[in-house]
């Protein structure tokens, strides 16, 4: 070999060297989180809310946790199943990350459950409603559970109905055809029976349909208290514009989780007027500033104003509950030191911080689920253009439910 | 009992009128160019969002938006078959119908990338606004208009191909492609004409939908779905067969919503399965003509 192949040589040697430790001190430096998001497709509007919490999460923590980078890894879902596969997988695989935050939609969270299943990374989820989740892997202790399920809904909206119309109502349910109003029923009927409510009428609707003038016939003629909608925003909005045009006779209309919506509250215009729905957090909601971790959970207005300024725009309830479960799940990648993840599992467990959507403390769920946060919904009200809160006491700012207004 | 049957009437008049609207631009493209327009249901959706922003911006309600709406479907529609639909006329047809079905799917995502997934409706006094028959039949106002609107536009339509001279070379060319062009009729300019009317239908259309329906980068397909089941059971070069096929849909998916427990969820079922049925025993539709050279 002469001087000049073996100064080559060397010259390789060295720069491969220092790319190889390049790349060490990198992945030292960061601790990834992966983020599989619908940043495309039919649950855009869920992926985008939950990214723009994760990166202010992110932002406000300080781009730092345990001393190294924060390295958010986003892949899109496209909001199809087979897609939501490869996300996990490339992030669980190729990317290796140790901390999952996302999906919100329960279908992209299934998918992606046998891929996290063999890789195990801490898995936080700010959505995923339906139980389906919770009956696959609830028992998992690597699972955080940090949004309600479907039955936590049925709960508060039973309870709160109950308080203030009293025992022994009429009940009417509508349910979508698709998973959501079919996940829904049994929760409702469960619930709502348990409380002293009467069902007297279970009428399906298939999602997307034109025309829902013959379930509302069939509903007008059983004359009940209580109109309860389990139905997706687009057929919310179907729903709350027919039975206003049709000037339905039932005192008390009832959604999930679309009333609180934007898009369904300019949608449906005077027909609002009325409809109770169930949240994680409605802006307006009075939560106190937690006294340990004030910089990322202060008061609620402060939040609110710090997110607008940010964003220009108003949160909606995604926006929060992906900000605050990350926000837990820094807190306890810090509180334990670095980028272990069983011992970050067991950090977040213990931890207990107060936030803009209630107490942030992981416990049994009543379906089984092993570590839940934040059972407890808001039940609000449609009042003149705004909310009153209705549902827990210490967020409630009326003691009076309202009639829809052509019921009065 | 009485009310209950006027009830069902009204409704699946309503109904049917609202498919009609859906499925007009489809029929009439489908009949003079022979191309299955998979991309019909976007431009409905592109018209309910141009009516929607009309409204939301300019406060100009989507029935005096509407012309306008229509005027920019029908150049939209005109430039895309120059653009792309006219080079492969005489492609075999599953090309076709994966360009229009691309075309759609482009229009979809590009909905979705400028205006979010989120649900938007135009609000008019109408939209929430209805009358009392008896204690139990309701007439919607927003349906009623919608009702009218599709008379007018079916009626125009047909006024159009009987009486005017384009009219008359359209019908030369649904007829008889070859002998039309022997006529001197310029094939191509009466295609790109049918094409741009279409789409003029289908935005307005949108415009229509854009108080009746939640307006969604998706909506687009569910209407695709239903102009297809309607025009197949009409006929699909038939413009009157539409309008039979319409109101027959409209009737059997009301009627069983309504009589049958559950109904609503069956409705679009057993519609279909009379559909599966129409095409087995009389593939052409109720009024569509067999063997025709195109």
């Amino acid at each position: 070999m002469g001087v000049r192949n073996g100064l080559a040589l060397g010259c390789f040697a060295f720069l491969a060297g220092q790319a190889l430790t390049g790349a060490t001190a990198a992945a030292q430096e960061s601790i990834k989180i992966g983020a599989p998001l619908a940043i495309s497709g039919k649950f855009v509007a869920y992926g985008a809310s939950a990214k723009r919490g994760i990166d202010m999460a992110v932002d406000v923590y300080g781009g730092k946790v345990a001393g190294r980078k924060i390295e958010l890894v986003v892949r899109d879902t496209q909001s199809d199943a087979q897609v939501a596969v490869n996300s996990f997988t490339q992030l669980l695989n190729e990317e290796k990350v140790n901390y999952l935050v996302g999906p919100i939609a329960t279908p992209m969270a299934m998918a992606g459950l046998p891929a996290w299943r063999r890789a195990k990374a801490l898995w936080v989820v700010p959505g995923a409603t339906t139980p389906l989740l919770e009956e696959e892997a609830g028992k998992e202790p690597m699972l955080f559970h940090t949004f309600p399920y479907a039955y936590h809904y049925h709960v508060s909206l039973a309870r709160t109905l109950r308080d203030h119309l009293g025992p022994g109502k009429k009940l009417a349910i509508i349910y979508s055809d698709d998973a959501y109003g079919r996940e829904h029923l049994p929760y409702a009927q469960k619930y709502f029976k348990d409380d002293g409510f009467q069902i007297v009428a279970e009428e399906l609707v298939r999602s997307g349909a034109a025309d829902l003038s013959p379930v509302l016939a069939k509903i007008r003629r059983v004359r009940p208290d209580v109109l309860l909608g389990l139905v997706q925003t687009t057929d919310g909005i179907q729903l709350t514009k027919q039975a206003y045009v049709q000037r339905l006779n039932v005192p008390y209309l009832v959604g999930t989780a679309y009333p609180q919506l934007p898009q369904w509250q300019e949608a449906t215009a005077e027909a609002q007027e009325g409809w109770v729905g169930v949240t994680t957090y409605i802006p307006g909601v009075k939560a106190k500033a937690d006294p340990n971790y004030p910089k990322l959970f202060p008061d609620s207005d402060q939040w609110l104003a710090d997110f607008k300024k940010r964003y220009n725009r108003a949160p909606d309830f995604i926006d929060v509950g992906a900000y605050v479960s990350t926000c837990m799940l820094l807190i306890a990648i810090e509180n334990a030191g670095g980028d272990n993840k069983e011992k970050v599992a067991e950090e977040l467990k213990k931890l207990d911080v107060r936030t803009m959507i209630g107490r942030g403390k992981f416990g049994p769920s009543i379906g089984g689920t092993l570590n839940q946060a934040f059972p407890d919904v808001v039940v609000h009200q449609r009042v003149k253009g705004t909310d009153a809160i209705l549902f827990p006491k210490e967020f409630e700012t009326t003691s009076q439910i309202e009639q829809a207004s052509y019921a009065k | 009992m009485t009310s209950l049957i006027i009830q069902i009437a009204v409704d699946a008049f309503l109904l049917g009128g609202v498919y009609t609207l859906m499925a007009i631009g489809l029929s009439l493209a489908f009949g003079v160019t022979r191309i299955i327009n998979f991309a019909h249901g976007e431009v409905v959706m592109f018209g309910a969002y141009a009516a929607f922003f009309g409204f939301a911006l300019l406060g100009v309600d989507p029935l005096i938006s509407l012309p306008a709406v229509a005027v920019l479907g029908g150049l939209g529609g005109y430039l895309l078959f120059k653009s792309s639909l006219d080079r492969i006329l005489s492609d075999p047809g599953i090309n076709m119908v994966l360009l229009t079905f691309g075309i759609g799917l482009i229009l979809q995502n590009l909905a979705v990338v400028m205006w979010t997934g989120d649900e938007r409706s135009t609000t008019p006094s109408y939209a929430f606004a209805s009358w009392f028959l008896t204690d139990d039949v309701v007439i919607a106002q927003g349906r009623l208009i919608a009702f009218g609107l599709a008379v007018v536009f079916v009626l125009g339509l047909l006024a159009w191909l009987r009486w005017s001279e384009l009219g008359r070379a359209t019908r030369a060319v649904s007829q008889n492609r070859a002998a039309a062009s022997l006529m001197g009729i310029n094939v191509h300019a009466i295609y790109a004409l049918s094409f741009a009317l279409s789409s003029a239908f289908g935005a307005a259309t949108g415009a229509i939908m854009s108080f009746l329906l939640p307006i969604t980068p998706f909506m687009g397909f569910p209407i695709l779905i239903k102009a297809f089941a309607i025009i197949i059971l009409g006929g699909m070069d038939s413009i009157a067969g539409t309008v039979i096929g319409a109101f027959f849909l409209a009737f059997v998916e009301t009627a069983i919503a309504y009589l049958v427990p559950s109904g609503i969820g069956w409705a679009e079922g057993v519609a279909f399965f009379m559909l599966v049925l129409m095409l087995l025993v009389r593939p052409n539709g109720i009024l569509g003509r067999a063997g025709r050279e195109a």
